[in-house]
């Protein structure tokens, strides 16, 4: 009996030293969260803090428990939440009890609607039309975006909510930064970036790069508060979560008096369960081949919908995949969920037990950590396959700019459109050629599309060559109208066709 | 550590070594930045002509108490108020010029008016286009005009909720729809010093004209005029063209690009690339209220209060079919959409109207032919 317990425990539980790594990887998730977070809940969503919290906390929890990979789970988005804020807008007012009540009935809806892609098989294979291209230019994009976006906190400033021309505003921030940011700010997030760069530039010491930086960056803003006054140096610190519980139920709205406000937000409905299923299956599929692990995107389609249906009771933000916290996992050498499911046991130890603690961390060190994570996705050796063929590159840079330009949704949609366009023109030129035998050769599909193609090829081959061979054997393809076509030449008995 | 391994080592660190060069470069620049804009606020400010009076009629100068004359006349008591410093009236003095001439047509330098130019598109936006004689229009005899777009009676009522969104704006937030939409630009963040300055200027209007926080005042805002402030004809477009070739022509252009003479804006643009754009609440498709109540007060300069509702409404209503800039929250698409359209349409009309004057019999003058018309 104890040898059998002991077998199970061994199974259940990593060697020591893995378990030791996988601790401080979850710990560092944990910390890495914490900021993220924060700032979508209250800058994105426009819900108070503990929404992005309670994400990170059974957002994770439920989505690592509910498939098999080693690195994948959900959590607190930055898209997700921003689709959520620019939903509710005109309905409700941000922080308010009737807009926190739509928040939650709009994740419930999209919810359900991401349950009816795991019922429904075709639906969720529809999103498996992302190619990898597209999937790295993505990240690539949400990389920088993140870079970005951290800007104002990084220099103690307010963020600036204007969402539309993302490449100009942060321009416009990055000169705010050099002209007005509060140099006390500055100083902390540099402190907080060197130091992590630092520490991550060695092998031994690489995984607690963010953890040390964080711990030097609020050590240095505790200083200079000590010398100057926190009312002098204005150093913006990490929301009080003094308040936060174990779990807080919530009720989404579906009252008579609201259904008119909730038709209104449908189609945001949609847009949130596509969005957040769109980056899942993608990240789903990069972390596969990342790993060298095959498991199903159902699995992860399975996993966003079922967290999505039960945290709209949970007062908590919608969960997708996040790339930028899988990349770590990935990046820190993670070897089982275990570490996604610890990284929520610990920021709740960390909300319940230390948020005293968690009080002081000055956000540009948070803002800092959030650039080493942007920065870590964009990693030249991911990218530079595609750039060896040039369909491939420019669908990798449309996704990119796209983010940029359009958002993540018009990035999936206009670079899995013209990586589409790129198949088709492949598909409507297939492979003929001509041996020195007279035997015309097909290889690819022989179909509507591409039979003016093989037309004009066959009718050439026939001015120089009385009689033809046609080689279907290697055709993948041939549609009805193929099928009539061949059999008109074949009847003209000027070619001979080897099937 | 052996020779091969300190060299591995070091061209390992080579990477961190750049990135952090950069760090303390950007920290260096952040520095100097910092420094230049500390002396510009210490300088001396060079007003310009409208502020120079409305500065001087208000007697702003630093000291321990502020006693406004304009209320000792309206009131025969000589009120107190907390005084300003003296970065306190350079500040004041920046917003005034910032609201009188945001383009920075009268600076020596545009460093004058801060960033400025930056957050807004196009050449022709000043906010006293709106908030006319520099946010405080009063009559002859000092009293201020109802919907007037008061700046010191909106600074009063700052921090309510938005009646159109139903959220709780700070007065800084409320700058940005100013220059997001009527200036098609784009939001400064809100401790910019053009924020800042701004603030500081209406919240002096505010107390130079001895206005109430939360109280609201007639000349807040415009004085709007809705459908059933007229006969309820409804709005007409052909009459609007009509009024508006023969009242509002004159100055901002038949196709309502506005008038600018040697680089000047001398009427700014209603219509076209330089105009509000189509989210602001100017445009009568959006806010159907709004657009004509300013020109009902505001229009034609100098024959104020002679226009109908119905024709303000008319006029507003041709005015917003004229084309102009999408409005960030339309897309990036649409924005590319009618800027194309804008720079296409107005060459081939101007092709057209070559045609038009090429023919003998044609008598075809208007207002941009006497004039350089910026488009």
């Amino acid at each position: 009996m104890i040898k059998i317990l002991k077998n199970v425990y061994q199974k259940i539980i990593p060697e020591r030293q893995l378990l030791q790594s996988d601790l401080l990887i979850g710990l560092t998730l944990a910390v890495v969260v914490l900021p993220q977070a924060i700032a979508f809940s209250t800058t994105l969503a426009g819900v108070p803090p503990y929404f992005g919290i309670y994400a990170a906390i059974w957002g994770v929890l439920i989505t690592a428990l509910f498939n098999s990979s080693k690195v994948f789970h959900g959590g607190p988005n930055s898209t997700l939440s921003a689709v959520l804020g620019v939903t509710l807008l005109p309905v409700a007012p941000q922080f308010g009890e009737t807009y926190m009540g739509y928040a939650l009935t709009l994740l419930l809806m999209a919810g359900l609607i991401q349950l009816l892609f795991w019922f429904i098989r075709p639906l969720s294979r529809l999103l498996d039309l992302m190619s990898e291209a597209v999937i790295n230019g993505m990240i690539f994009g949400i990389g920088l975006f993140l870079i970005l976006k951290s800007l104002t906190a990084f220099a103690g400033l307010p963020i600036n909510t204007e969402i539309e021309w993302p490449l100009i505003i942060a321009w416009h921030n990055f000169l705010a930064l050099l002209e007005i940011g509060n140099m006390h700010a500055i100083e902390v997030g540099l402190v907080t970036l060197i130091s992590a760069i630092i520490v991550r530039a060695f092998d031994n010491t690489r995984n607690w790069g963010i953890l040390i930086g964080i711990v030097a960056g609020t050590l240095y803003s505790q200083y200079l508060n000590s010398k100057y006054g926190l009312e002098n140096t204005l150093i913006e610190q990490t929301a009080d979560f003094s308040a936060i519980g174990f779990v807080f139920p919530s009720i989404p709205i579906f009252t008579q008096d609201a259904l008119p406000d909730i038709i209104t937000i449908m189609p945001g409905a949609v847009t949130l369960a596509l969005l957040g299923l769109f980056q899942t299956v993608a990240a789903m599929r990069r972390m596969n081949r990342k790993m060298g692990q095959l498991v199903d995107s159902r699995e992860g389609i399975s996993a966003d919908a079922i967290s999505n249906c039960a945290l709209p009771f949970l007062s908590s933000l919608p969960t997708c995949a996040s790339f930028n916290r899988m990349w770590l996992m990935q990046s820190m050498g993670s070897s089982s969920r275990w570490v996604a499911c610890s990284s929520a046991v610990f920021l709740l130890i960390f909300v319940l037990l230390f948020s005293d603690l968690i009080a002081i961390i000055p956000i540009p060190a948070m803002a800092a950590v959030i650039m080493i994570v942007g920065a870590n996705m964009m990693r030249w050796e991911d990218v530079r396959p595609h750039f060896s063929n040039w369909p491939e590159a420019s669908v990798f840079l449309t996704a990119f700019l796209s983010v940029h330009i359009f958002g993540l949704f018009g990035a999936v949609i206009v670079a899995s459109s013209l990586a589409m366009l790129h198949f088709k023109w492949q598909k409507l030129h297939p492979s003929v050629f001509l041996d020195d035998n007279g035997v015309l050769s097909i290889r690819g599909s022989l179909y509507y599309g591409s039979l003016p193609y093989i037309e004009s090829i066959v009718k050439n081959s026939l001015l120089e060559n009385e009689t033809l061979k046609l080689d279907i054997t290697a055709t993948t393809y041939i549609d009805p109208e193929g099928q009539r076509w061949l059999h008109e030449i074949e009847s003209s008995n000027l070619i001979t066709i080897i099937r | 550590m052996n020779h091969s391994n300190l060299k591995q080592f070091m061209i390992k660190m080579i990477p961190v070594g750049i990135l952090i060069t950069i760090l303390s470069a950007l920290y260096i620049i952040a520095t100097v930045k910092h420094i230049e804009r500390s002396t510009l606020r210490l300088k001396p400010v060079s007003l310009t002509a409208g502020c120079k009076t409305k500065l001087d009629k208000y007697q702003l100068k630093s000291g321990k108490y502020y006693i406004s004359p304009y209320v000792t006349k309206q009131t025969g008591k000589q009120i107190r108020r907390a005084g300003y410093r003296p970065e306190d009236i350079r500040a004041i003095q920046r917003g005034c010029n910032i609201i009188d001439d945001l383009l920075g047509q009268d600076a020596k330098h545009i460093s004058e008016r801060w960033n400025s130019r930056r957050y807004i598109r196009g050449t022709h936006t000043s906010c006293d286009h709106c908030h006319q004689s520099i946010g405080d229009k009063q009559n002859a005899t000092g009293q201020r005009l109802v919907g007037s777009l008061s700046l010191a009676a909106s600074w009063v009522k700052a921090d309510a909720y938005d009646r159109f969104t139903g959220l709780l704006l700070p007065y800084e937030l409320r700058q940005m729809q100013c220059f997001i939409n009527s200036s098609n630009g784009f939001k400064p963040n809100i401790s910019d010093d053009i924020i800042r300055d701004i603030t500081a200027y209406t919240r002096f209007l505010s107390v130079a004209v001895n206005l109430r926080t939360q109280h609201r005042y007639p000349e807040q805002g415009i004085d709007e005029i809705p459908v059933s402030a007229t006969a309820k004809r409804g709005d007409d477009y052909v009459r609007g063209a009509s009024l508006f070739r023969l009242k509002c022509a004159n100055c901002h252009g038949a196709r309502g690009f506005g008038t600018v003479i040697n680089g000047r804006v001398i009427y700014p643009a209603v219509g076209g690339p330089n105009a509000f754009n189509r989210q602001s609440r100017n445009n009568f498709r959006f806010v159907s209220t709004i657009l004509p109540g300013f020109i009902c007060r505001n229009m034609p300069l100098g024959q104020e209060g002679t226009l109908s509702n119905q024709d303000c409404r008319d006029i507003a209503y041709f005015i917003s079919n004229m084309p102009r800039p999408a409005g960030d929250k339309a897309g990036p698409l649409a924005a590319l959409w009618q800027q194309m359209m804008m720079a296409i349409l107005p060459r081939l009309v101007a092709l057209v109207n070559q045609d038009e004057e090429a023919k003998p019999t044609s008598n075809l003058k208007t207002n941009e032919n006497k004039t350089q018309v910026d488009q």
